[in-house]
C-alpha cells in the first residue's frame, strides 16, 4: 500500500503532477484525446467540442470566483462578446482563428476591467448585482449595436482556417478546441502557484487581512476580472466557431447561471473542479436523453410524458451532489481517490 | 395510456412490417421542443407530425415507401438540438428533419447545405430561412412572418375603418428575433398599401406591466394593433387596458397568438380579436384534410376533442415531406435530400384539400398564403378567404 510521496527536493515538492503513475494517467489521457477524432462520430466530436468550450469558459469563471472570491453572473456576456469579437473579424476580414482567439480574449479582458471597475467599493451580493447589470447592458448592446453585430438575426460565421486548412466539421475544429482548453487548464492550474494566484486566494479568505500583507485589493481584484473575461472570450472564439452563427439570444442570463452551476457542482477554489461541473454539465442532460432513448424504442407512445422528466432528474441530480458533497466532484474524487490508495484501511 | 400506446406500437410494428416486405423507407428525424419554454406548442406540433405520417403509412405509404419517422426532446435548447440532430444523422440517416427553432436552421445551414444534405423544416416562420440561394435545403411550413403580416395588412388595407383617411396602424412587437424579424418588411408593406404605421411599442420579454404601452397605443388611437413575438402574456392586459381607456381598436396576432390559450385568458375580451392562421382549424366546418384529421384522432386519439393550430403545422409538415417525396418518385428519382431540395421550388397549385389554401413554394421556400381568422364566441371563425401575396 502506498501511504505518501517521499519528496527529497523542494522542485520535486512543487511539481504539478507528483507521482509516476499521476504522470502515466496523463500521458494515456493525451493519447486518448489525440485518437479521439480518430474512432468517434460526428455527434461525439461535437459533445467533446461543447465540453471543451465550457471547461474553459468554467475555469475562467473558476478564478474570479471560487479563487478570488468575486461572484459574478455575467459570465455568459464575456462569453458572448469574445463570440462577436471572433465572429466579426472573421465574417468581415477572415481574420484566421489563431489569431481572433488572443483578440477574443483581450477584447472581453478590457470589458471585464471595466465590468470589475466597481469591486473596488462593492463586494459579496453588492458586487454580484452589478455584474448582473453588466449582463443586461451586454446583452442589449449586442441587440442594438447593428452595425456591428447585425442586431437580433446575428453573424453567420465562416468556418474557421488553420494556415488555409479550413476547419469545417467539429472533427478538425477538435484540434484547436482541445489544445486551447488543455493550455487554459494549465495556465489556470499555474496560476495559483505563482504570487498572483495566492494574492487571489488571500483576497478571498479574507480581503482585510490580504490587504495587510501588502496585497493591492482593487488592482489584484480587476487582474481578476481580466483574466477570467480573457478565458470567457476565448471560449466565445471556439463557441462561435462551432456555431458558426452567433446571436444575442445565445447568451442571456440563464447561460451565467448555468456556468455558476458549473464550477458550483464541480467545487470552487479548484480547476479540477471547473472541468468536472462542465463535463457534468454538458454531458449528464445527453446521458439522460440516451436512457430515455432506450426506453423510446419499447414505448413510442409515452415518450411524450417521459422526456419532461429529464429536467426533474438533472435538477435532483444537481441537489443530491450538492447535499451529499457541498464541495463539489472535485471533492468527491479526491476521496474516491483516497479511498482506492488506502484500501483496506480506509475509513470515512 | 395503455391502449394508447398498445395502438401506436401497433402502427409502428405495422410501418415496419411494411419496411421489411416493401422498399428502403423513408427516414424523417425531429429534434422536437417537447419540453422547455416551447412546450407549450412542441408537444402538439411532434403530435401533429407523428400523426400524419402514421396515417401516410396507413394509407401504404408513399406510393408503397413506408416512413420511418425518430423524434428526440431537445428542450429548445440550442445545444442540444444541434448535438441531436448530428447524433440522429449518424444513426438514422434521414433525408428530412424537422428542427425545434430558427437558431437551430441558422447554426446548421452550411453542414446542412455542405455535408448533411437533408431537407429541413422546422417551427421556424422566419424569412431568412425561406432564402432559397442562402438555405436551399430549408423550407418555411407556410408564410413567413412577413408574410403574415403582409396577409394582415392586405386584409386592413381592404377594410378601413374610416373612408376619409388611409387605416392606422400599431405594430407591437416583443424586443426578440421573433418579435422584430417581421418589422422592416412590414413597414414597407404598410407603406405599399396606403397604410399609417402611427406607432411601434416594443416590450421586454415576459413583459407583465403594460401601462406605459397601452398609454402609447391611446396617444396614437390605431384602428388595427398587430401582435408579434408573443404566444399569450402580455396581450391580454394590453387588450383590457386598451378597451378601459375605450379605445376601439381592433386587435391582431400572426400564427403563434391564434391558439386558444390566448381566448381562453381573455375571455369575453377575446371577442373581436383576429389574426392570421396558414392552416384550418380544427373546428372549421367544410373542410375535407379537417375532416380526416378528426377521422384519424377519432380511430387513434379517442379522447381527443381538439387540436391546436400548432398540431396543425406539424400535419402540414409532414405533408409537405411527404408531398417531396411524392414528387421525386413521379420524376423518377430516387428519394435524396438533394433531390428532395430540388422538388421545393416544383410545389406550385398544390391543392391541400382546404387545409392551406392552394400552396406554391415557387417564388421562395415559404408559402405566402393564410386566411384571416376573428374570435367569435371562444372560437378563431374565418374572416376572409385564403389570401394569397403577389397577386
Amino acid at each position: 500500500m502506498r501511504i505518501g510521496h517521499f519528496k527529497e527536493t523542494y522542485t520535486a515538492d512543487e511539481a504539478v503532477f507528483q507521482s509516476g503513475f499521476v504522470r502515466s494517467a496523463l500521458v494515456l489521457l493525451f493519447l486518448g484525446l489525440a485518437g479521439f477524432p480518430f474512432v468517434a462520430g460526428p455527434y461525439w466530436l461535437y459533445l467533446a467540442n461543447h465540453a471543451a468550450i465550457a471547461i474553459t469558459a468554467a475555469v475562467g469563471l473558476n478564478i474570479l470566483t471560487g479563487f478570488a472570491g468575486q461572484i459574478s453572473l455575467g459570465h455568459a456576456a464575456f462569453v458572448g462578446i469574445g463570440a462577436y469579437t471572433a465572429a466579426i473579424l472573421s465574417s468581415r476580414w477572415g481574420w484566421p482563428i489563431l489569431v481572433c482567439l488572443p483578440v477574443s480574449g483581450f477584447t472581453a479582458a478590457v470589458c471585464g476591467l471595466v465590468v470589475g471597475a466597481p469591486s473596488m467599493r462593492m463586494k459579496g451580493l453588492y458586487l454580484c448585482i452589478t455584474t448582473l447589470a453588466a449582463q443586461m447592458i451586454f446583452e442589449f448592446l449586442f441587440v442594438r449595436a447593428e452595425p456591428l453585430t447585425n442586431g437580433i438575426r446575428g453573424i453567420n460565421v465562416p468556418p474557421a482556417e488553420v494556415f488555409g486548412l479550413v476547419l469545417d466539421t467539429e472533427g478538425k475544429l477538435y484540434f484547436v478546441t482541445i489544445p486551447v482548453m488543455m493550455a487554459a487548464v494549465t495556465a489556470g492550474r499555474n496560476l495559483f502557484r505563482t504570487r498572483v494566484g495566492r494574492a487571489w486566494v488571500a483576497i478571498r479568505d479574507r480581503d482585510i487581512s490580504a490587504e495587510l500583507m501588502g496585497i493591492n485589493l482593487f488592482r489584484y481584484k480587476l487582474l481578476a476580472f481580466a483574466v477570467s473575461s480573457f478565458y470567457a472570450g476565448v471560449a466565445g472564439c471556439l463557441y462561435a466557431h462551432l456555431y458558426k452563427v452567433v446571436t444575442p439570444e445565445h447568451f442571456p442570463l440563464h447561460e451565467s447561471v448555468r456556468y455558476l452551476a458549473m464550477i458550483i457542482i464541480g467545487g470552487l477554489g479548484s480547476v479540477l473542479g471547473a472541468i468536472y461541473g462542465a463535463i457534468f454539465m454538458t454531458l449528464v442532460p445527453e446521458l439522460l436523453q440516451w436512457i430515455l432513448g432506450r426506453f423510446q424504442q419499447a414505448h413510442p407512445a409515452i415518450m411524450q410524458d417521459l422526456f419532461p422528466l429529464q429536467t426533474v432528474v438533472f435538477g435532483a441530480l444537481i441537489v443530491a451532489f450538492l447535499v451529499f458533497e457541498p464541495h463539489g466532484l472535485a471533492e468527491m474524487w479526491r476521496r474516491l481517490k483516497d479511498a482506492f490508495r488506502l484500501w483496506p484501511f480506509h475509513r470515512e | 395510456m395503455i391502449k394508447r400506446s398498445l395502438r401506436i406500437g401497433w402502427v409502428t410494428a405495422w410501418a415496419a412490417v411494411q419496411a421489411a416486405v416493401a422498399a428502403e423507407p423513408i427516414v424523417i428525424t425531429a429534434q422536437m421542443p417537447i419540453t422547455g419554454r416551447f412546450a407549450f406548442g412542441g408537444r402538439h406540433l411532434d403530435q401533429g407530425l407523428t400523426d400524419y405520417l402514421t396515417y401516410v403509412n396507413e394509407q401504404g405509404g408513399v406510393n408503397g415507401t413506408p416512413i420511418e419517422y425518430h423524434f428526440e426532446d431537445t428542450g429548445y435548447d440550442l445545444r442540444r438540438a444541434v448535438a441531436t440532430f448530428k447524433k440522429q444523422m449518424a444513426k438514422h440517416h434521414p433525408v428530412m428533419n424537422y428542427g425545434e427553432s430558427t437558431g437551430q436552421g441558422k447554426a446548421l445551414a452550411p453542414e446542412i447545405n455542405d455535408r448533411y444534405r437533408v431537407v429541413y423544416g422546422s417551427t421556424s416562420f422566419s424569412r431568412e430561412l425561406s432564402d432559397r440561394h442562402h438555405y436551399p435545403y430549408m423550407f418555411v411550413s407556410g408564410p413567413t412572418y412577413d408574410q403574415q403580416f403582409g396577409i394582415l395588412l392586405k386584409y386592413i388595407a381592404a377594410h378601413p375603418k374610416a373612408n376619409d383617411r388611409p387605416p392606422r396602424v400599431a405594430f407591437f412587437y416583443s424586443d426578440t428575433e421573433f418579435g422584430r424579424d417581421p418589422i422592416p418588411a412590414a413597414r414597407a408593406q404598410a407603406e405599399a398599401f396606403g397604410i399609417q404605421v402611427v406607432t411601434e411599442v416594443i416590450t421586454p420579454v415576459g413583459a407583465i406591466d403594460t401601462t406605459s404601452q397601452v398609454l402609447e397605443l391611446r396617444r396614437h388611437r390605431p384602428d388595427y394593433c398587430i401582435f408579434q413575438g408573443y404566444v399569450v402574456p402580455p396581450i391580454p392586459s394590453v387588450i383590457r387596458g386598451a378597451r378601459d381607456f375605450g379605445l376601439d381598436t381592433t386587435f391582431m396576432g400572426t400564427f403563434w397568438t391564434m391558439s386558444n390559450m390566448l381566448l381562453d385568458q381573455l375571455g369575453p375580451d377575446g371577442e373581436g380579436f383576429m389574426g392570421v392562421n396558414p392552416y384550418a382549424y380544427w373546428h372549421d366546418q367544410d373542410v375535407p384534410m379537417i375532416q380526416i384529421i378528426r377521422d384519424f384522432n377519432r380511430r387513434h386519439h379517442p379522447d381527443v376533442d381538439h387540436r391546436p393550430n400548432y398540431y396543425m403545422q406539424g400535419w402540414f409538415t409532414g405533408m409537405v415531406f411527404v408531398k417531396l417525396a411524392e414528387l421525386c418518385q413521379a420524376e423518377g428519382l430516387p428519394v435524396t435530400g438533394e433531390n428532395l431540395k430540388d422538388m421545393i421550388p416544383r410545389i406550385h397549385e398544390w391543392d391541400t384539400q382546404g387545409f392551406a389554401g392552394t400552396v406554391s413554394f415557387r417564388q421562395s421556400n415559404a408559402s405566402p398564403v393564410g386566411r384571416v381568422y376573428v374570435a367569435r364566441d371562444g372560437k378563431f371563425m374565418p374572416a376572409s378567404d385564403w389570401m394569397y401575396l403577389n397577386e
